[in-house]
Parts: structure tokens; C-alpha cells; sequence
């Protein structure tokens, strides 16, 4: 070829016609950029009603004090906390997912991250109205801070208390730049293929990323140091939660084996929320060539896992409380059994330690409806497990003097009922706004795998 | 200088035409990936990305703000609280790790967007959406004289057309 003579050949060249757009990209595209259906509607539509009576039951309770709900002596955390706990062990399976198998190289993981990133996030937000919610004062819940003030008096990081709210709020923190890291080289995707509003939301967002190799180089970078750091995080959040418990002398509480136990419980509900959520969303968006079966068995089998230390640790509770031959302990474990709240306690070993044993059996595994309502009984489980620690606990302590019984009342049940709205809300504006699947980890995939395939390049499908 | 654009659909591809390039002097590249490939960036940059030093100094900062926090508070209004000192080493241990992991991840990304050059307002010379598709572009800054070589080179590794870009 000689030279080209200019400009006037340039401009020709430059008006060679684009190749259709990549396989993976309109996927992932089509579920967020159609317009919404009725379907879509009337969940939000539900989730606004649930959230609306969630806000007011909160406003009523603002005004009017805790007493609305349940508490009284000696019982003062109640399904406020249980359901924080539970939002919290939700909010797990994100981060274990992009972090840690990301550490692992799992491949597998490279279709449900962003999912459950996402929902990571919406879960600690979700926990984190419980902090509100539960201190009655909203107005001083700012306390907690260590913040100058005239009295020159600092917060007591001796508490276990303290050491919750920094890992809830460093994990809150560092789950969003994870997320927005990730989310990234997919935001100039959808930058590059959209219009009016949403090409401006992109855009800003997208921070003119080009993908470039200094660009991906330093993405890469970041990405890994971001899940070395969420490793331990991830581990440690619910330790520490569980220190709010383990760290009180409570009959029941105070065990040394609580930070992995709950570690594993928040695994666990973590998952089986993933595949709760997610197998719906396969259905509706038909996704079933992005999120195969493969990767809801690879979850299954997370979950039983996880189902297994749980069941382990529910065990080493009941023999150490033998073992000990401390009374107080041993009382408290036979009435968790036998006692006001054997029902709790028996759907949590039923949903936690017996039915996600099932998934031994490929065919279970594999039978989608079946993940469908274990995953569901097992976030049943999950709540009731958190149950049974709180309220069981501080039902029975060493005198009969603080002993008592607590039932939630309606006022919490509908704020309980309004966090999963808020929750489901999150999710169902994220499913219609930001792409729920991981494009460019897809692409990177679906490259190598066509490069290998044929040995030789094929076009853009 | 002209600014030659290459496209190519497979990784293999770029990473020989960077090597060629950089073999011939042709330094002045850029690619354009619409996937992560360790392969590419190596060629095109084969020093190690500077995110590190900003994770490394977030985490150490956030541990020692985790500490001295901690310790200075208790010391500016000494209360004794279950028997311990008012230093108390073991429990301040959990907000100096907390905060090592918040400092890092916030310094990680604040490197990010520096050693990435982000934001940028700048498009690229012949950036077009089809990087964010499946295909990867080479750009590439070269004499007037060179430009048959060029994109006789880059044609040899397999790009699927070549064309000249305004810079």
C-alpha cells in the first residue's frame, strides 16, 4: 500500500459501517433499557405500599416512644435487631462473592457478582435503618460518633457497640466502591449506547472511561488490593456483630465460638437470598445462557456448606452448654428447645441444619424450583435463627427477677415488613437502571473462549 | 504525526502488533479493550501498576489513625471502664482494623482515578463504541514515512481493517 494521499481516503475509511453490536452487551442491555412492565409496576407498586406503612408505623413510633413495640423487662432488643442482624447476614454473600472467589479464581462467580454486590449494598442499607429504627431517639443517634462536643466527652471504644458501628460502616463504604469499581467499564458501555438522560447519567458516571490499557491496568489493580481487603472485612463484620452478643455474659451468648458460627449463618443466608432473588429475575429476563444452572449448583452447594457448619456450631452450643455444667447455661439451651419459643427454635433447625441437606442429591440441586423453596425457607431459618439468640437469651438470664417473655407487636411486624419492601425496592429500580449482569467479565469470557474455540478470530457476532 | 487506528477481534492479535511496534520504536500506543487481558496490558506497559503504593499508604495511615484515635480519646478523658487501662490495646485492635480496611479501599480507589487518569472529558483518537463492543483497537502515533509499514504490520497481526484517525 502507498502512503495515502490525505484526508480524502481517511474520511472514507472512516465510514466503513459498524459491526452489530456484541451478543452479550444487548443481553445485558435489553434488561434495563426496555421499559418497564406491568409486572415491574405492580411489585413496586406492592413494595411502595409495604415501605408506606413501614415509614408511618416508624413516624408513629417516633412520636410516640418505643413502647409501641414489644419490649419489656428484661427483653429491650427485640425484632428490630433480629431483623438488623438478619439484613446484615444478608448483605454477606456480595462481597464473599467478588471478593474472595475472586481471590479464588472461581470463574463461575463472573454472573452473579454484580447481582449480589448490589444486593450487599441494599441489604447494610437496609440494616443500617434499623440502627435508627431501634435507638427510638433518632435525633441523637448521632452519639455513637466520636465527635467533638463542648463537654470534651468521647464515645467508649471499649464497647463492642463501637466496634459495630465502624465495621458497618466500613463495610457500607468499602461494598459501594467495590460495586462502583466493578460497575465501571459496564457504565461506559451503556454511556456508548444511550440517549438523553440516561446517556448523561452514564456518562458522569462512567467518568469518561475508554477502557485503555493503562486504564484496565490500574482497574485490574485496583479490583484485586479492593479484595484483599474485603477478605478480611467480610470476615470480620459479622464477628463483630456477633461480639455485640458473645461479648455480654448472657447464658447462651457468650461463647467464644459465635464469630464463625454467625461468619457461616451470613454466608449462608447471604446465598440462599442470591438464589431467592436471582432465580426469578433468570426467569423473567431469560437469562438462563448468562446464569446457567451451573452456577445456581455451584451456589447450592455453598449452601450446604454452609448449612453444615451452622448445623455444627448449633450442636457445639448444646454440648458445651452440657459440657460447661454451668446451670444457668444449661437452662437456657433446654428451654430453647422445650421452653416459650421451641417453635422458633425448631423451624430454624428444621429450615437451617435439615432441609438444605437435600442438596446432597445432584437432582435437587439441579431442580430449579426446588433451590427456589429451599432458598426461601432457608432466609425463613435465617430470621428465626437470630430469633432464638436474641430473644431466648434475654428471656432467661441468671435471676428470676429478669426473666420474661417478649412478642413482637404489630408495629414492629409491619417495620419488618417495610425493610424487605425498602429492600426489594432497591433492587427492582437497580434491575431497570444499572446492568445486573457483568458485561465486560461476561465479554472477557466469551473472547477467550471464541479465540480458543476456533484458533481462529471470528467477527462481533 | 499521523494517528493510525487498527482493529482487531482477538487478544493474541493485539499483543503481537504491540510488540512489533514497540520492536520498531513506534512507542506512542494506546488499546483500547473492551475486557480486561492481563496479555494486552503487559505488552503495552510491563511496570507495575502504581495502585499499590496508594493502598499501602491508606491501610498503614488507617491503622495508625485507628490507634491513635482510639488512644488519645481515652486519654483526653480518662474513664476506667470494666477494670482495663485507659489504653486499651486488644479492643482498640478491631477500629484500627476497621479502619485500615475503610482507609485502603477509599486510597485503592482514589488511585484508581489517579494512575487510570480519570475523570477525563477527552475522547480518544478513534475511540468509537464499537471498544465497548467485542472488538479492540490499537492506536498508534506514526511518522508520515511509516505509515505503510505500519499498516502493513498491523495487518500482518491479524487486524481486521486499518485506517487513519484524526489525533
Amino acid at each position: 500500500m502507498t502512503p495515502p494521499p490525505g484526508e480524502s481516503i481517511a474520511a472514507m475509511i472512516r465510514q466503513t459501517p459498524v459491526p452489530p453490536d456484541s451478543q452479550t452487551n444487548r443481553d445485558v442491555m435489553n434488561i434495563f433499557m426496555t421499559t418497564p412492565g406491568l409486572g415491574w409496576l405492580l411489585l413496586v407498586g406492592i413494595c411502595l405500599g409495604g415501605l408506606g406503612g413501614g415509614a408511618a408505623v416508624w413516624i408513629y413510633q417516633i412520636y410516640k416512644g418505643l413502647g409501641i413495640a414489644g419490649y419489656s423487662h428484661p427483653i429491650f432488643w427485640g425484632a428490630y435487631i433480629v431483623t438488623f442482624v438478619f439484613w446484615v447476614g444478608i448483605a454477606h454473600a456480595g462481597t464473599l462473592i467478588s471478593a474472595i472467589l475472586f481471590l479464588f479464581r472461581a470463574r463461575w462467580r463472573n454472573a452473579i457478582n454484580r447481582s449480589a454486590e448490589a444486593m450487599t449494598i441494599f441489604a447494610v442499607f437496609t440494616a443500617q435503618l434499623f440502627l435508627g429504627i431501634h435507638v427510638g431517639r433518632i435525633w441523637k443517634a448521632y452519639f455513637i460518633l466520636p465527635y467533638p462536643n463542648q463537654r470534651a466527652l468521647w464515645v467508649n471504644f471499649k464497647s463492642p457497640l463501637l466496634w459495630d458501628t465502624f465495621a458497618i460502616s466500613t463495610y457500607t463504604l468499602t461494598s459501594l466502591i467495590f460495586f462502583y469499581v466493578g460497575l465501571l467499564p459496564d457504565l461506559a458501555i451503556a454511556r456508548d449506547r444511550t440517549t438523553g438522560w440516561r446517556k448523561a447519567l452514564y456518562g458522569s458516571l462512567a467518568l469518561g472511561w475508554q477502557g485503555t490499557s493503562r486504564q484496565w491496568k490500574s482497574h485490574n489493580r485496583t479490583v484485586l488490593h479492593l479484595s484483599g481487603l474485603a477478605t478480611p472485612l467480610v470476615l470480620s463484620v459479622h464477628s463483630v456483630v456477633s461480639w455485640d452478643f458473645a461479648m455480654a455474659i448472657v447464658p447462651g451468648w457468650h461463647a467464644t465460638i459465635f464469630a464463625p458460627y454467625f461468619v457461616a449463618g451470613a454466608i449462608f443466608s447471604g446465598f440462599a437470598m442470591v438464589l431467592t432473588v436471582m432465580i426469578p429475575v433468570r426467569r423473567i429476563f431469560s437469562l438462563e445462557h448468562i446464569l446457567t444452572n451451573y452456577h445456581f449448583e455451584n451456589m447450592c452447594r455453598f449452601l450446604l456448606l454452609t448449612s453444615t457448619i451452622v448445623t455444627y456450631a448449633y450442636f457445639i452450643e448444646y454440648f458445651i452448654a452440657w459440657y460447661s455444667g454451668v446451670e444457668a447455661e444449661k437452662t437456657a439451651f433446654y428451654l430453647r428447645l422445650f421452653g416459650p419459643y421451641w417453635l422458633s427454635t425448631w423451624i430454624m433447625i428444621v429450615c437451617n441444619g435439615v432441609i438444605p441437606q437435600l442438596f446432597w442429591f445432584k437432582k435437587l440441586r439441579t431442580h430449579i424450583p426446588t433451590v427456589f423453596v429451599i432458598s426461601t425457607l432457608i432466609n425463613v431459618g435465617m430470621w428465626f435463627e437470630r430469633y432464638v439468640i436474641i430473644i431466648t437469651g434475654l428471656s432467661r438470664e441468671f435471676n428470676p427477677a429478669v426473666w420474661g417473655h417478649y412478642t413482637p407487636t404489630w408495629y414492629e411486624l409491619m417495620i419488618v415488613a417495610g425493610s424487605f419492601s425498602f429492600f426489594s425496592i432497591l433492587f427492582l429500580i437497580f434491575l431497570k437502571l444499572f446492568p445486573v449482569i457483568p458485561i465486560s467479565e461476561v465479554k472477557e469470557l466469551v473472547i477467550h473462549e471464541r479465540a480458543h474455540a476456533s484458533g481462529q478470530p471470528a467477527g462481533a457476532h | 504525526m499521523p494517528t493510525l487506528l487498527g482493529v482487531f477481534t482477538t487478544p493474541a492479535g493485539v499483543v503481537q502488533a504491540v510488540t512489533h511496534l514497540k520492536g520498531r520504536g513506534f512507542t506512542n500506543l494506546d488499546v483500547y479493550s473492551p475486557a480486561p487481558f492481563d496479555e494486552i496490558e503487559e505488552a503495552v506497559d510491563p511496570k507495575p501498576s502504581k495502585v499499590r503504593i496508594f493502598t499501602l499508604v491508606g491501610g498503614l495511615l488507617g491503622v495508625v489513625t485507628g490507634y491513635a484515635m482510639t488512644i488519645w480519646m481515652s486519654l483526653d478523658w480518662p474513664i476506667v471502664i470494666g477494670g482495663k487501662p485507659f489504653a486499651s490495646i486488644p479492643p482498640y485492635t478491631v477500629i484500627a482494623f476497621e479502619l485500615t480496611i475503610l482507609f485502603g479501599g477509599i486510597f485503592t480507589l482514589i488511585g484508581l482515578l489517579v494512575v487510570g487518569r480519570l475523570p477525563s472529558l477527552k475522547v480518544g483518537p478513534g475511540y468509537s463504541a464499537r471498544f465497548s463492543a467485542e472488538e479492540f483497537g490499537l492506536v498508534v502515533e506514526v511518522p508520515e514515512r511509516d505509515v505503510a509499514e505500519v499498516d502493513g504490520l498491523l495487518r500482518a497481526s491479524q487486524a481486521t481493517e486499518v485506517s487513519l484517525v484524526a489525533a
